[in-house]
């Protein structure tokens, strides 16, 4: 698998990349840690105002991206999507007792608003999907960008990842568990002993092709796999480090989405016990839990080859000297797995 | 490049509760819209809807489920995904084996379950059954884990296309070397949600719906599952074919959020594409199964964009005058519909049409029919501008 960033963008809850150790950090409140908006200078007035939050941060951080390119298509993956325009529209059905409502919330509460948006906004008539399965949305983005450069290796496609935090999806994570019950700081997320996480949310977008020159990095390898069963998750991870490092080779850095949930913390020790030496870094104090965080992890490790330096605030353990390959491990609820190999170009 | 061969297909929808039952109804010619019996909305007596006549204990019943926790969605979609991978004789191993992708589709998840999801998403306590099984992608992971199925699983939402991109989705996986084999598919049921939405924009018809009639009010919303089983011709020795999965695409009209351009350019596109893919030219094509949603908006695009690609338009009709429009199922029902019409050698009629509209005179297909068929196109467009086509071919 090849597939090379050429750029890329993101809208989340903290700083600029290179601004994390100079600035606090941006604090979760009631355990929800939101995206900073910027103030869309690319977008309408009037289209800004209907635009859900999932949507806006979606477009927001792709318009940036596309202005001057020209597209082949438009790959996202979102959980989600709008659900608080999902609710909004509920509610009307409640509070008119399924009368005459205004269809607004509902259109843009679909989870493809976000990808044709951006395909409206840009009018590009090209491929255009999006992808909704939960932990492994965006990661199933990234594979259907892989299948189209198969057809298009030269053409740039935008490929990203978007989930909103709203009261709606904050409750059905917390009902289910995946929330901590007590407020926890995420400076605090890492010595948390209770289970769940804190909630994110934020929209990280890429210029993904298949031609190597002018690339920043390439994405060499990716796996996904659905399973609960630890010893699974741990073998898979073993043979994945095998196929793509001899004996004697290691990542440079790998990269974790570890979330403060001790549940999910057994995947993740498996593969620090393969690694003992390595530098692990983690992101997930820097944007809560969400379903597509982990395109966020993408394009972290993506700066941190740019600029061949780890935030003093992402280094979990280790020293970095020149980072050429970065392993990204992610696991979600824990039964959606990833593995994602991101090389310096 | 190998081929890609149909191995399987299940469905449930109004029509009937097997694929049997579903052809059948095909060949009938009657359509199954019908006020709701089952699903309480203020709409069931003043809409007609494709409602499959199961309860939800019914269904779990039959697919011999305990855990009352599981959505609507969920239980229609193993319901046709069983029955494809019955016809498929799929071994165990090769079901389970991390070369066996399955990708689903469906757009309303477990948001059928209206008061149990305002429930649960505005409180902080009580959880209710369906905690777990809200979004889109629930519904595939159940299937995933009721099968065991260790491959790429994936779960795909563009809206009404969204089961045709569910398809087009694994075929490319095959292709790619990234699965041996895919189960694809899309469900939808019924909710207040899409009830609701689709009547906010006033395309829910008061009356049957007619697809490419001058006088069609507007669509008629259903429920279904469909499920199909692609493998690749080598691994499909000595089994039954359905047909080849030989075209697909995806094109986005970006036009507007919820209609399509007048030229009809994002189905032009789509179509066009597929046909590309196909390596076909327009008249090799012997059937459209039309999105057809009876809709004003898009049958006249519809119709216009076949008129802009084909010199003849071939025998086209909408299926959706049978069951309504099953939204993210829809993609995935007509696929196993345009199967059907490949393997009996047959066309479906477009029902309730009685006059052509003025402008392109187009006439549907209006009688059961006997007929050779080739190649079928069957299309999804959806809001957002999302179109999708795929081909079928006669082995």
């Amino acid at each position: 698998m090849k597939i090379y960033i050429h750029n890329s963008n993101c809208i989340y809850p903290q700083a600029a990349f290179d601004k994390l150790d100079e600035v606090a950090l941006n604090l979760s409140e009631n355990n929800r840690l939101k995206a900073i908006e910027p103030t869309y200078e690319g977008i309408p007035k009037g289209v800004l105002r209907r635009m859900g939050k999932a949507v806006r941060i979606g477009v927001g951080a792709a318009l940036p991206l596309i202005s001057d390119k020209e597209l082949v298509g438009i790959i996202l993956g979102t959980a989600n999507g709008g659900m608080e325009d999902c609710v909004r529209f509920f509610n009307q059905i409640i509070d008119y007792d399924e009368g005459n409502l205004t269809p607004t919330n509902f259109v843009q509460s679909t989870t493809n608003a976000i990808a044709s948006q951006i395909g409206l906004m840009a009018t590009n008539k090209g491929h255009n999907s999006t992808h909704v399965h939960a932990g492994l949305a965006f990661e199933n983005a990234l594979i259907d960008a892989f299948i189209q450069l198969r057809h298009n290796p030269e053409s740039q496609y935008l490929v990203g990842g978007v989930d909103e935090i709203s009261d709606y999806n904050y409750n059905i994570d917390y009902l289910g568990g995946w929330n901590k019950t007590e407020p926890t700081l995420n400076t605090e997320l890492f010595e948390s002993k209770t289970k769940g996480s804190i909630a994110g949310e934020g929209a990280a977008m890429f210029l993904a092709s298949g031609a190597e020159n002018g690339a920043q990095s390439c994405i060499t390898a990716m796996e996904t796999l659905p399973s609960g069963a630890l010893e699974e998750v741990a073998e898979w991870q073993k043979v994945f480090i095998g196929k793509h490092f001899s004996s004697g080779q290691k990542p440079d850095l790998i990269l974790t989405g570890e979330n403060g949930d001790p549940r999910e913390l057994p995947f993740y020790n498996a593969i620090e016990s393969l690694y003992p030496n390595t530098t692990f870094a983690r992101y997930k104090h820097l944007t809560g839990e969400f379903p597509t965080a982990n395109a966020l992890g993408l394009w972290f490790a993506n700066q941190i080859l740019e600029r061949q330096k780890v935030p003093a605030v992402m280094m979990k353990k280790g020293r970095t000297e020149s980072i050429r390959r970065i392993l990204i491990y992610n696991a979600y609820h824990q039964s959606q797995h990833s593995l994602m190999l991101l090389t310096k170009v | 490049m190998g081929r890609i061969v149909v191995t399987g297909i299940g469905v449930v929808s109004a029509l009937g509760n097997s694929l049997h039952e579903n052809h059948r109804g095909l060949i009938a010619g009657k359509n199954a819209l019908t006020r709701l019996e089952l699903f309480p909305t203020k709409y069931a007596e003043t809409r007609y809807f494709g409602e499959v006549k199961l309860t939800d204990e019914n269904l779990r019943k039959e697919l011999v489920l305990t855990d009352k926790g599981i959505s609507r969605t969920s239980l229609l979609a193993l319901k046709a995904m069983s029955e494809a991978i019955t016809h498929s004789q799929l071994q165990n191993s090769r079901l389970e084996s991390k070369n066996t992708a399955i990708i689903g589709a469906n757009t309303v998840g477990g948001m059928c379950h209206t008061s149990e999801f305002l429930h649960d998403s505005t409180s902080l306590d009580n959880p209710s059954i369906y905690i777990s099984s809200y979004d889109n992608g629930s519904v595939t992971r159940f299937l995933q884990n009721q099968f065991g199925i260790k491959g790429i699983s994936n779960t795909i939402n563009t809206a009404c296309s969204s089961g045709a991109n569910a398809i087009a989705y694994g075929a490319e996986l095959i292709n790619a070397g990234l699965a041996d084999r895919a189960i694809v598919g899309g469900v939808d049921t019924l909710a207040k949600f899409t009830i609701n939405g689709f009547n906010s924009l006033h395309i829910l018809s008061p009356e049957i719906c007619r697809p490419f009639d001058n006088f069609r009010q507007g669509l008629n919303l259903g429920e279904a599952a469909a499920f199909l089983v692609l493998e690749k011709e080598e691994d499909a020795i000595g089994k039954e074919i359905y047909g080849l999965l030989t075209g697909w695409s995806n094109t986005n009209d970006a036009y507007h959020a919820s209609s399509i351009s007048d030229n009809g350019d994002g189905p032009y596109l789509a179509m066009k594409r597929a046909l590309e893919m196909a390596e076909l030219q327009p008249s090799g094509i012997s059937y459209v199964n039309a999105h057809g949603t009876a809709t004003e908006n898009n049958d006249i695009t519809e119709s216009r964009a076949m008129m802009r690609l084909f010199e003849n338009v071939p025998p086209f009709s909408s299926t959706k005058s049978y069951i309504g429009h099953t939204l993210g199922a829809a993609g995935a029902v007509e696929a196993v519909y345009s199967l059907l019409s490949l393997k009996h050698q047959e066309l479906y009629p477009n029902l309730q049409f009685e006059e052509a509209i003025p402008e392109t005179g187009l006439l549907p297909v209006k009688q059961y029919q006997r007929a050779e068929v080739r190649h079928v196109l069957s299309n999804s467009f959806g809001f957002g501008g999302n179109c999708s086509s795929l081909i079928f071919s006669a082995v």
